[in-house]
């Protein structure tokens, strides 16, 4: 009836069949042991969900009101007392080695209580995420092993990341608008390292993060070509934490000014410059652009992830109210346009959970992490002990061999079609994700009436803390016009993105 | 249209709404006589005086919230661990705005609801929480008329101090909906009241509040107005809300508090209806106010603000935004005045044309809010900007009078 060749060429027709079936591709490919470990992670955040953050979420949000300078130390020895800062790290790299996606779960579970609380965690791993994004695997290995140190000691080593500029958001997010972008912040090559000097504005967690990976460049007339990706350590002279933002919501989470200036970093702490990058058979742009997709494409899940949280969220605060109101005489669940609403509220989360689980799996495959999910290797490692692991794995990691090996692997040797699915299930799942979540904050807040309005009831700062999602990696309009470049600009030469009218 | 800076006028006909004119229950009146009614048919010229009044007043609103609210905007939100913008709602009392729907025996300007409307809109482009001190007072004022209860309402209005004039109310909440409802024991003259309001409006700020009450002898709720400071009225901290944070609220346990019954026993829900068919109109202006605040501030913002090497406005992805924002305002804008000028008229139907004005427009600007924060990105978030007070403000309003869908539903039962 039909021939493989045929198969083969018809699949390959828009929608490509691999970038509708991602989560199908996956699951043959995918180690079953993730499914239990999952589960495990979920049980995890609900334990901790209930034993720690319940009691404190209204608190902590209520004292931020009254104080927001506050800083939520308490809560991040918690959560590193718990061991969550270095459980999605790979077991190669010092950490527990939990699988990735199963971190969206856990944010999903965590943000439905609070979504400043998950964001004390999950922000880390948007900062491990963009470490990993340069297969850089020296450096890797060791601010990975401060985390761990940090873990031991009981003094809590967060990571932050900071690309955004007074002066440039939207453009730092996107290689084809970055170039036209008014770029301040510069990193300046200077014998042994980087001076950086400039502003990185509204980095989350910043000043309850010890390290803070800044994404500077080193010219500013074409920024696409000269990303410089640095860690920069607290103390370090030159670097100093300027104001801490008043926000509507996710007010437990500090979004923060940094200022560096006359800032040096050594070349042991720059993850990626243009000079490493100079010998590779692709523009300097494209490997720029490699790094921000990589990055984006599983951050962008974990927002969505969050958004799916504060979905869910909103319709169980919902729920639970209209299970125990009387309205016009009978409970609210059973007048039958409440069902309809909680069913929607329901469906909502759902269906974000399904874009991030999509796009998790585009990441498994084509992403980041896909080499973690190769069977033997996820096996391995998982019942590999923890002292093999450090005796022999951790010191070849910081071997330079190792970032070669890495940087062939997963710079030069994926295909721009990798890129490009990945980049686009992130920014799908990203803005249904957190439209979700803003959408159902809003119905609970109906549904709920004067109860809604109350702080004590949690889904009016629900509803504040939402807003965000829809603001950050990427406005949703910006992750929108990257799906579509994404997804039509390779196919249609007549389609162009990103250009000014 | 969506004047920058232009005070909001809403076009008015003026009424003599005398207070004798609803105090009985449906059984016993009938629409066709209401002096309401009469009062709309009267002459072109009495109409041009109103409009010049409804100028005069939309001005002072105007100034009024550009002087006074909006560069304090981010300060006087921070009640209740900021101070409370006592000053400022004394000036406001001092001119009138809480006077507007009064009749002249009660001290009062006897202008419609077009003409609150005005004030509203002003004045919530700015800041909702003094808009919603005026729209809770109002209200207040509005069932104590409807009840027949002017000896009450005319001690409270020769007071010459704000906190003395303010009346509280549960105003996010329909008693006959959701039946928050203190205890009364229901005698002529005086009742004796127990158990707890919650989200009493105004009930830590004003000098008096207005209780919806259960009595034994009735099925229906009924109103006993009390006084906040009397014994057996014990109030809770300020409640932390989502917006209008200075419009405050507090949950009240009463034991044993003496009150003043209201109307008729079992009436509660008759004199909040009607209350609720003309306030609906001013609740949609105070959405008004706060959506054109928005737009302005997203459109001021586009201008300047530049990523990608132009200003933003030119990205053609904003553009929508702000166009989708500005065909809501001007939808709403005419809705409203629609809205005002039926209800001030009493022209047929006026009670569901204020209700379905309010339902679309606030809506309306909880969609509008948001995308005012879109528009300005990361600052949109935060305090500095008026954005998202607005937002949360929207919201907020959206509840005013009770549960948003519930409110459609019961607007469906009035048409059947
Ligand atoms: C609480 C908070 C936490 C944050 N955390 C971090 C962090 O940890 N690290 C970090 O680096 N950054 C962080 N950010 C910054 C965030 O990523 C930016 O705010 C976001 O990318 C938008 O940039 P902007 O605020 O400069 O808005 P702008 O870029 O100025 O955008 C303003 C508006 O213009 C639109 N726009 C701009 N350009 C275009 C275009 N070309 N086409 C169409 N529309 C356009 C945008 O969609 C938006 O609606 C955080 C922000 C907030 C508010």
């Amino acid at each position: 009836m039909i021939t493989s060749s045929e198969i083969k060429t018809l699949c390959a027709q828009a929608p490509d069949f691999d970038d509708i079936a991602c989560g199908l591709n996956a699951t043959k490919k995918a180690p079953k042991g993730m499914v239990a470990e999952t589960r495990k992670v979920v049980a995890i955040a609900r334990k901790f969900k209930q034993e720690v953050m319940q009691p404190y979420t209204l608190e902590l949000d209520r004292r931020m009101q009254q104080d927001p300078e506050h800083l939520p130390w308490e809560f991040v020895q918690k959560a590193n007392q718990w061991g969550f800062y270095s459980m999605w790290i790979p077991k190669s790299f010092g950490g527990q080695g939990y699988n990735i996606p199963s971190l969206s779960y856990f944010l999903e579970e965590t943000a439905s209580e609070c979504l400043a609380l998950a964001n004390l965690i999950g922000v880390h791993y948007l900062a491990i995420t963009s470490i990993f994004s340069t297969w850089n695997i020296g450096v890797i290995s060791r601010l990975c092993g401060f985390v761990r140190e940090g873990e031991k000691n009981n003094k809590p080593c967060l990571l932050s990341t900071a690309i955004t500029e007074p002066n440039a958001g939207t453009d730092v997010e996107e290689c084809e608008l970055v170039d036209k972008g008014n770029i301040t912040c510069i990193a300046t090559k200077v014998s042994g390292g980087y001076v950086i000097n400039g502003t990185k504005v509204f980095i989350s967690n910043g000043h309850v993060s010890q390290w803070h990976i800044v994404i500077a460049y080193a010219d500013a007339r074409k920024p696409s070509e000269n990303v410089v990706i640095l860690a920069v350590q607290n103390g370090t002279r030159g670097f100093s934490f300027g104001r801490k933002e008043h926000k509507m919501g996710v007010k437990g989470c500090p979004a923060s000014e940094l200022i560096f200036k006359e800032c040096f970093v050594p070349d042991d702490l720059v993850l990626a410059d243009p000079e490493q990058h100079r010998k590779a058979k692709r523009a300097a742009k494209e490997t720029g652009a490699r790094f921000l997709d990589y990055t984006l494409a599983a951050s962008r899940a974990g927002v969505s992830a969050f958004g799916t949280g504060a979905a869910r969220g909103a319709y169980e605060s919902a729920l639970a109210f209209a299970l125990k109101t009387e309205v016009d005489g009978k409970l609210l669940v059973n007048h039958e346009w409440a069902q309809s609403m909680l069913a929607e509220m329901y469906k909502n989360a759902a269906l974000a959970r399904l874009s991030y689980a999509e796009a998790n799996h585009a990441n498994g495959m084509y992403g980041l992490f896909s080499l973690l999910q190769i069977k033997p290797l996820y096996y391995y490692f998982k019942y590999l002990p923890m002292a093999i692991v450090d005796k022999w794995i951790v010191p070849f990691m910081r071997l330079p061999v190792a970032t070669w090996l890495f940087q062939k692997l997963y710079l030069d040797g994926k295909k721009p079609e990798a890129f490009r699915r990945i980049a686009g299930w992130g920014s799908l799942a990203k803005f249904t994700g957190t439209d979700a979540g803003v959408k159902n904050c809003h119905m609970a807040v109906e549904l709920m009436g004067q109860a809604g309005l109350r702080q004590d009831h949690k889904v009016e700062k629900m509803l504040r803390d939402a807003k965000l999602l829809q603001i950050y990696e990427g406005t949703n309009q910006l992750n929108r016009l990257n799906l579509f470049k994404c997804i039509a600009a390779g196919q249609h030469p007549q389609v162009k993105v990103f250009e000014y009218e | 249209m969506i004047a920058q800076n232009e005070p909001a006028v809403v076009t008015v006909t003026q009424t003599s709404y005398s207070s004798t004119d609803s105090v009985v229950p449906p059984a016993t009146k009938t629409k066709e006589g209401s002096a309401p009614q009469k009062a709309a048919a009267k002459t072109g010229a009495d109409n041009q005086g109103g409009d010049k009044e409804l100028k005069m007043m939309a001005k002072a609103a105007n100034e009024f919230a550009l002087k006074q609210l909006a560069p304090n905007r981010e300060e006087n939100d921070k009640y209740p661990f900021g101070p409370y913008f006592a000053d400022v709602v004394q000036k406001a009392f001092e001119l009138d705005f809480f006077h507007i729907m009064l009749p002249e025996a009660l001290n009062g300007m006897n202008l419609g609801i077009s003409a609150l409307s005005t004030v509203l809109e002003s004045i919530c482009r700015e800041d909702s929480s003094l808009g919603g001190i005026i729209f809770t007072t109002v209200a207040a004022q509005e069932i104590l008329r409807q009840a027949g209860a002017d000896p009450a309402l005319q001690r409270i209005c020769d007071s010459q101090k704000a906190r003395e004039f303010l009346i509280g109310l549960p105003v996010f909440n329909n008693p006959g909906e959701v039946r928050h409802l203190a205890q009364a024991r229901w005698a002529a003259g005086q009742c004796t009241l127990s158990g707890r309001i919650e989200y009493m409006v105004l009930g830590g700020t004003a000098k008096q509040a207005l209780v919806p009450v259960q009595t034994p002898g009735a099925a229906g709720f009924s109103y006993a107005l009390v006084n906040m400071e009397e014994k057996g009225v014990r109030k809770s901290e300020p409640i932390l809300s989502l917006g209008l944070h200075a419009c405050p609220a507090v949950d009240v346990d009463f034991d044993g508090a003496k009150a003043l019954p209201i109307g008729q026993e079992g009436q509660g829900g008759f004199y909040f209806d009607k209350m609720a068919d003309r306030m609906h109109a001013a609740a949609a202006a105070m959405s008004v106010g706060q959506m054109k605040g928005s737009f302005r501030e997203a459109l001021d913002y586009a201008k300047k603000r530049e990523q990608g090497g132009h200003a933003i406005i030119n990205w053609s992805e904003v553009k929508m935004i702000l166009a989708n924002m500005a065909i809501k305002i001007t939808n709403a804008e005419m809705i409203l005045e629609k809205a005002c000028q039926a209800a001030d008229a009493q022209t047929p139907r006026w009670e569901a044309q204020s209700r379905a004005a309010a339902l679309m427009i606030q809506e309306m600007a909880c969609d509008v809010t948001t995308d005012g924060i879109q528009v300005l990105g990361g600052v949109g978030y935060m305090k500095d900007f008026g954005q998202e007070k607005r937002f949360r403000d929207a919201k907020h309003t959206q509840a005013l009078l009770g549960i948003a869908p519930a409110k459609k539903i019961k607007f469906m039962n009035e048409m059947l």
